[in-house]
């Protein structure tokens, strides 16, 4: 009985400990957020600012725009992840209706284009989009969507799409229903679990893409947060309290969106397990 | 969007079935070759020009790869992402495996636990690299008061040359999520039954670890040092451009930091592409090497 009681407890407490070692850094930025600006911090642990100031919240989009910033992310994040999920999901599904074969391919065309570096596109979509005369526009963050964003979300939807028994779209299309119908009636509200995780790994992509627009965006009116936070840094990089406000600004949404969504993740029906079943 | 769709069943679609699906194949077709193929395929072959991205490019032959041997900062800026790949890489995986491990039981609060190990994952990088530029901060940041009253030693972190390499190393042990969910399900597809009889053979805890959950979580393991060692290359760029921006002393220029200076801030395209061919292709040694290394001690079936 003590022995089994000493195992319980043993295993929260490392639980516990693991939870706090990844926990513990993100309050404490939350707690500098809160700090008297032009104050010089303290340097002890402080587990609550003694005069909190939430009007550093506020201020930082008196400062710079972010305002706009927040805007411009938005409509990037607005556009990209409505069309991801329909170039996704209907690559996915059109590929799973393949004959094998042809599946097979596409399997590995997929898994090749998953290896491509990133960094390795950096230059030559730089020319693309000049040629396009897209650089410098919010078109230039949105663009990949057209094509999925990832392969991985394509090859998601397809891995869902095959555990949805053929008989169903076999039954539909004996009805008389194209393929288009198919899809939207019929694999869409089965694929729900794999919508929902590819909304969230796309709103966190372009959420929080840096490297795009740092190369391919100008004009101050197009910036995004991210490229915001760069400017509050290279504006007055000792500021803490402001720094970090802007900080915890941006990740707000996808904590938000993590915490009302993270079941699909963690639970049941995890990402990994979707990719596991095959 | 329902009336859209039975409207468009009416009209009777001429194509057959098939032909249609082909047709839902051909923008996802298309973007990929656009953006991430022949992207990819034309940097290998502009690293044999001159090309400033104004002039038409001229045929350079090897003089990039000749370029990049001679550069001192070229040199340092490969042995920065060299001494990231053999710490983080491995450290990455053991943190994710380990966590994995000490996690992966059903019982209640533990999803919380798990959860809280994915979260530094989903911040967005630039507030993600602010962040740490704030725990990094020699004199007031969480880790040198933490450090402090534990006694520890205090590095002055990013702005000595040893210590900003091992930070950026640090910063980025936190972001495992995706490594960490991926063997979590890799070790519940083991089935108990393995477990059962291997300990009914009187097999301990330590040995069913070596010689079952090890073994049957390698393939897992293989593909996410793969993934690593591709992504990570590139995950050096936004900590090293906000914290440091390659400083102090070049000991945060990695590779892609430096191909982008290279590429955007002088427009030598060539020699830029140079670097990454150089890059990609020692990668893909390594990972030869590696496939080569399993298949000898016969560790995967085929």
């Amino acid at each position: 009985m003590l022995f089994r009681w000493l195992r319980w407890f043993t295993h929260h407490l490392v639980g516990l400990g693991i939870t706090a070692v990844f926990i513990l850094p993100l309050f404490w930025v939350m707690v500098a957020s809160l700090r008297l600006p032009g104050l010089p911090p303290p340097n002890q642990i402080e587990w609550w600012p003694p005069d909190p100031q939430f009007g550093n919240y506020p201020f930082i989009f008196d400062l710079l725009p972010f305002g706009r910033y927040m805007i411009n992310s938005l409509i990037v994040v607005g556009t990209a992840v409505p069309l991801t999920l329909l170039t996704a999901s209907l690559t996915g599904f059109a590929l799973a209706q393949l004959p094998l074969r042809q599946q097979r391919h596409w399997f590995f065309f997929n898994v090749a284009l998953l290896l491509i570096p990133g960094a390795s596109v950096w230059l030559f979509r730089f020319q693309i989009l000049r040629w396009l005369g897209l650089l410098d526009s919010l078109w230039a963050l949105i663009l990949p969507a057209f094509a999925a964003s990832s392969p991985l979300f394509v090859l998601l939807y397809y891995w869902a799409c095959r555990q949805i028994p053929a008989e169903l779209v076999e039954a539909a299309r004996i009805d008389g229903a194209g393929p288009l119908r198919c899809w939207w009636q019929v694999v869409m509200p089965l694929a729900h679990p794999t919508t929902v995780a590819v909304t969230v790994l796309t709103f966190v992509l372009y959420w929080s893409d840096f490297i795009s627009p740092v190369l391919y965006i100008y004009r101050p009116a197009y910036y995004t947060l991210a490229v915001g936070l760069q400017i509050m840094n290279q504006l007055d990089p000792t500021n803490w309290p402001l720094l970090m406000a802007a900080a915890v600004v941006m990740t707000l949404p996808v904590l938000f969106l993590f915490l009302w969504l993270q079941r699909y993740f963690l639970h049941d029906l995890s990402l990994a397990n979707l990719m596991d079943k095959n | 969007m329902r009336q859209i769709i039975a409207a468009a069943g009416r009209l009777r679609p001429s194509l057959p079935y098939r032909h249609q699906l082909h047709l839902f194949l051909l923008p996802y077709l298309l973007g990929s070759l656009l953006l991430l193929l022949l992207p990819a395929l034309a940097t290998v072959g502009i690293a044999f020009t001159q090309y400033d991205t104004l002039q038409p490019p001229q045929w350079a032959g090897l003089r990039n790869f000749g370029r990049l041997f001679d550069s001192t900062l070229v040199r340092i800026s490969f042995y920065n992402s060299l001494f990231f790949l053999a710490l983080a890489v491995p450290l990455r995986l053991l943190a994710a495996l380990g966590l994995a491990l000490l996690l992966q039981s059903k019982k209640r609060l533990f999803g919380l636990y798990r959860a809280s190990v994915y979260l530094p994952t989903i911040i967005p990088e630039a507030a993600y690299a602010l962040i740490w530029l704030w725990i990094f901060n020699p004199f007031y940041g969480p880790l040198n008061v933490v450090l402090a009253w534990a006694g520890l030693p205090t590095p002055n972190w990013l702005t000595d040359p040893n210590s900003a390499r091992v930070a950026i190393v640090i910063m980025l042990l936190f972001q495992i999520g995706e490594g960490f969910v991926v063997l979590l399900a890799g070790l519940q597809n083991i089935p108990r039954a393995v477990y059962e009889a291997a300990r009914v053979d009187g097999a301990n805890g330590r040995q069913s670890f070596w010689h079952i959950t090890l073994p049957l979580l390698l393939p897992w393991l293989l593909v996410l040092t793969f993934r690593d060692l591709i992504m990570s290359l590139q995950n050096t760029f936004t900590p090293s451009f906000i914290l440091t921006y390659g400083g102090p002393y070049y000991a945060t220029t990695f590779v892609p930091l430096l191909i982008y200076e290279i590429a955007f801030d002088f427009f030598d395209f060539g020699l830029a592409a140079a670097a990454l061919v150089v890059t990609y292709l020692f990668l893909l040694l390594i990972i030869a090497g590696m496939l080569n290394m399993v298949r000898e001690l016969g560790g995967l079936g085929d």
